[in-house]
């Protein structure tokens, strides 16, 4: 019974291993369930997933808000698009763990003048650094491809996986899970490493800088150091997602990384629930699925699809779901959940109690 | 060298933005992170107007007036629920706000580039055959900001409503006890910025490059740049740190590489950091004894 | 005059005030007394407007003052000096006092004058920011700014706190003096339990948001058990 209690608190790492692998393989089990069409979008959820847990990192914990993240990952993106564009064959384990690093380079450049901001300056940094993205992607032509962009061509399905697949359409089909089944199993890693993070003693350092910095400083923390490593992690993390995203693609342009992808990032976030797991999963959830979302609510309102106002629904169907969700339920779907638990918690011990009478 | 005047103007827009930024923060404390998309807006609603055949004054005036109410609303619809929250729930709020309005602008006009023709010769003077980078138009930008600015200083220095605007944001509670309508204040206080904030918009609008649904994003960060180094206390301090990232900008085009541009405004936000290590306006909130 | 009829607040769980009644009347120092979280500063704040009580009423001579937000009560001749002082300190001496007398239909010029007449260490400092001010100097800011707009009532917050003997005495002896002179109805909540009843007509003293005497001022300074329970004072 210790066993099975420490398992649901997750308090030990075993604990929180065997439920993030269990976790995993029933993601797994639905890619294999879902369509191929639904496997490409679960992969895109699945990368997307990866940085909005360090997002969630740097503003739940760290009380850092940053609207820059697309710009972390466009750092990483690039970098392994560069990479994989002049060195088709390398590993992908290599290409990511480049772009994890160059990811966490940026973050570093970023969160050294950082830690002298709060609140909206520091808003308006990361703001600063997202907007520059597009316009310095499209002016270093050479190394980035400019407008065109770059193409390349890593996520090779290897033979065995190919062979389970029959029918016309194998080599997509294989291909489209695959890719699904990979970014399900790195989410699961990062996701392991979140999980860690967040109950290791970074975790409450974190939250203690966050709330009460002058405490946090007098048991000793490093202010800067601690609000510098956040954005490190936060950016490591979106560097990892944001290759994985145009790895799935075969394709990286200026404008897969505009600002918007930052609203959008947010948006995610604090609609699954800020600072928490399992909103980052919800988040990436919800990103899969956000072409069939958009399509519903076309369907719903009347709007045709190949008008100018049907291609920006996303954009004012996402922004209009950040400005409710702040304003009702700011704690998103996860808090929404936790909130419910709670009360139902309470209303069984109210009822034991009672009984008891 | 010739780019000054370039920059001038450029920084003009970065000043006016910076100058709403100061505008808000004096009247309420909350920093409007949509700014540059609603003057955007703004500015767009003027100009279909032009096509009604209007002429360029009355687009001016109808984008400030529809930046106004535009402004006003917002503050009561969206700001207004989230006072005694925490800070950063305004500025997503904005963010969400500032994707909507541009995929709404994408979507009634495309992303293509919409122009006003200006009142003012946009052809540079040419002195002793040479061209100088500076045209009347230009003129009439720096000085229509240097008007603005001086309105607004004298605004919240000598007038009855200033004195109001300025206790509502340091101190809501005493200056209601002193009588002070706090919210029709805080209004107020979006009203004017996003007022000023659609002039700029306008001006970007009749310059050669012209306006697009998120042309704002990069005014706005300099804009906001420009306040934060410049002084969200000070109108004068916003447009010189306007002025000042406007020539940055041409001084990194002309000197170093044109590629670079885009990071200007950090580089000028970084290296103010620099210089005043202990950050910018880590001032405490009033300490009211 | 002011009457609070059985009035309570609660903030969420907590009672602040339970059927709190008391009255003050023009010319008469009423003074609130009672230890740390008794209810006086929400008593004040109820009255002003910052909170709404849960049931009661507070009158302002015939017209109830429930539900009426803050700045109008302002306007009806109330003015409150918050907790703190609430003096603006990123604001001019001068300016804070031309906010005071904004909502009312007092000159400025001439309510300057008079206050400046009345707080000369005011005129000294008028165009400094109030930062650099002293807690005395303070006090008097805050007494000036509430009484440029020539109010009938006057709500102090704690008046003496942080500030040496000597100047609490003379602000005191100036607080009676003023409510005399204007026929002001001084409400006068303090911890300070001394120095307030020496000036005050009336005592009322709170414990746990409850009325637990109230009364004559001397005979409520002269009750034993008051002083040692309720009012810190034992000998």
């Amino acid at each position: 019974m210790n066993w099975l209690g420490s398992l649901r608190k997750q308090e030990t790492t075993h604990a929180r291993f065997i439920c993030v692998l269990g976790l995993t393989i029933l993601a797994l089990v639905v890619t294999i369930i879902l369509p191929p069409v639904a496997d490409s979008q679960l992969a895109s959820g699945a990368a997307i997933t990866i940085v909005i847990l360090g997002l969630s990192w740097l503003i739940g914990w760290s009380g850092q808000i940053s609207l820059g993240n697309s710009g972390f990952m466009a750092v990483g993106a690039y970098a392994a698009g560069i990479w994989a564009h002049h060195h088709a064959t390398t590993p992908l384990v290599f290409t990511l763990l480049l772009a994890t690093v160059a990811g966490a380079f940026s973050g570093l450049v970023v969160g050294i003048p950082s830690t002298r901001l709060r609140g909206p300056y520091l808003a308006g940094m990361t703001l600063a650094f997202a907007a520059a993205i597009t316009p310095l992607a499209q002016n270093f032509t050479s190394m980035t491809g400019g407008e065109g962009g770059l193409f390349f061509n890593t996520l090779t399905t290897p033979k065995w996986f190919l062979h389970q697949f029959g029918g016309i359409n194998a080599a997509i089909n294989a291909n489209a899970q695959w890719s699904a089944d990979l970014a399900v199993v790195i989410a699961g890693v990062m996701f392991f490493f979140m999980a860690n993070l967040f109950h290791s003693r970074s975790g409450r350092a974190m939250r203690l800088v966050r709330d009460n910095d002058v405490a946090a400083e007098l048991m000793g923390i490093n202010l800067p150091r601690t609000r510098t490593l956040a954005f490190v992690v936060a950016a490591a993390f979106a560097g990892l997602g944001g290759a994985l995203f145009t790895l799935l693609n075969a394709t990286v342009t200026p404008e897969t990384f505009p600002l918007t992808l930052s609203i959008t990032l947010l948006t995610l976030m604090v609609l699954g629930g800020i600072g928490t797991l399992s909103g980052a999963v919800i988040g990436g959830i919800i990103y899969s699925f956000s072409p069939n979302l958009v399509s519903y609510v076309n369907s719903l309102t009347g709007v045709n699809p190949s008008s100018n106002l049907g291609a920006n629904m996303q954009g004012i169907i996402f922004g209009s779901l950040l400005i409710l969700t702040m304003l009702f339920a700011p704690r998103g779907i996860a808090g929404v959940g936790l909130k419910i638990k709670h009360s139902l918690q309470s209303r069984r011990k109210l009822e034991s109690v009672e009984n008891v009478n | 060298m010739h780019n000054i005047f370039g920059g001038l103007a450029q920084g003009v827009i970065y000043s006016l933005v910076a100058l709403s930024l100061v505008i808000i923060w004096q009247s309420t404390h909350v920093l409007n992170f949509a700014q540059g998309a609603m003057a955007m807006l703004a500015t767009y609603i003027g100009m279909t107007q032009i096509d009604r055949g209007i002429g360029y004054w009355w687009c001016l005036v109808i984008s400030v007036v529809v930046g106004m109410v535009f402004g006003g609303v917002t503050e009561r619809v969206l700001i207004r629920p989230l006072y005694g929250k925490p800070e950063i729930n305004p500025i997503v709020v904005m963010v969400g706000f500032l994707g909507v309005i541009e995929a709404v602008a994408t979507a009634i006009w495309t992303s293509t580039t919409r122009n006003i023709a200006a009142p003012f010769s946009q052809v540079f003077f040419q002195s002793h055959g040479n061209l100088v980078y500076l045209s009347p138009f230009i003129i009439f930008q720096v000085i229509l900001a240097v008007v603005i600015m001086l309105l607004v200083a004298a605004l919240f220095r000598f007038t009855k409503l200033g004195l109001q605007l300025r206790a509502s944001a340091l101190a809501p509670e005493v200056a209601r006890l002193l009588g002070v309508r706090v919210n029709r204040m805080l209004t107020i206080g979006w009203i004017l910025s996003a007022g000023v904030g659609a002039i700029a918009a306008v001006i970007l609008a009749s310059g050669s490059f012209g306006l697009f649904p998120t042309d704002m994003d990069g005014v706005f960060v300099a804009g906001f740049i420009a306040a934060a180094v410049g002084g969200l206390e000070s109108p004068i301090g916003a447009i010189a740190g306007g002025l000042l990232i406007g020539l940055a900008e041409q001084f990194i085009l002309a000197y170093w590489s044109p590629n670079v541009a885009p990071l200007g405004g950090i580089i000028i936000l970084v290296v103010a950091l620099m210089i005043r290590p202990q950050g910018i306006f880590t001032r405490t909130v009033g300490r009211r004894v | 005059m002011i009457r609070v009829d059985n009035l309570s607040v609660s903030y969420g769980a907590v009672k602040a005030l339970r059927n709190v009644s008391l009255q003050a009347s023009p010319g008469l120092i009423t003074a609130v007394l009672g230890a740390n979280g008794a209810g006086k500063t929400t008593l004040l704040r109820a009255i002003s407007g910052l909170v709404t009580p849960q049931s009661g009423n507070i009158l302002l001579g015939e017209k109830s003052l429930l539900r009426m937000p803050t700045e109008n009560i302002c306007r009806l001749g109330l003015a409150h000096v918050p907790e703190g002082r609430g003096v603006i300190a990123e604001l001019t001496v001068e300016d804070n006092l031309r906010l005071g007398a904004l909502a009312s239909k007092v000159n400025l010029a001439e309510g300057l004058e008079t206050q400046y007449a009345q707080f000369p260490a005011l005129a000294d400092r008028r165009k400094k920011y109030c930062a650099t001010l002293s807690g005395g100097e303070r006090q008097m800011l805050a007494m000036a700014r509430a009484l440029i707009a020539q109010p009938k009532v006057l709500l102090l917050d704690e008046p003496s706190l942080g500030l040496a003997p000597l100047v609490t005495s003379e602000l005191m002896k100036l607080i009676l003096q003023l409510c005399e002179s204007e026929n002001l109805t001084v409400i006068l909540v303090e911890q300070n339990a001394k120095s307030a009843l020496r000036i005050a007509h009336n005592a009322v003293v709170l414990h746990l948001g409850a009325v637990v005497a109230s009364g004559d001022a001397k005979t409520v300074a002269d009750d034993e058990d008051l002083r040692r329970y309720y009012l810190g004072l034992v000998e």
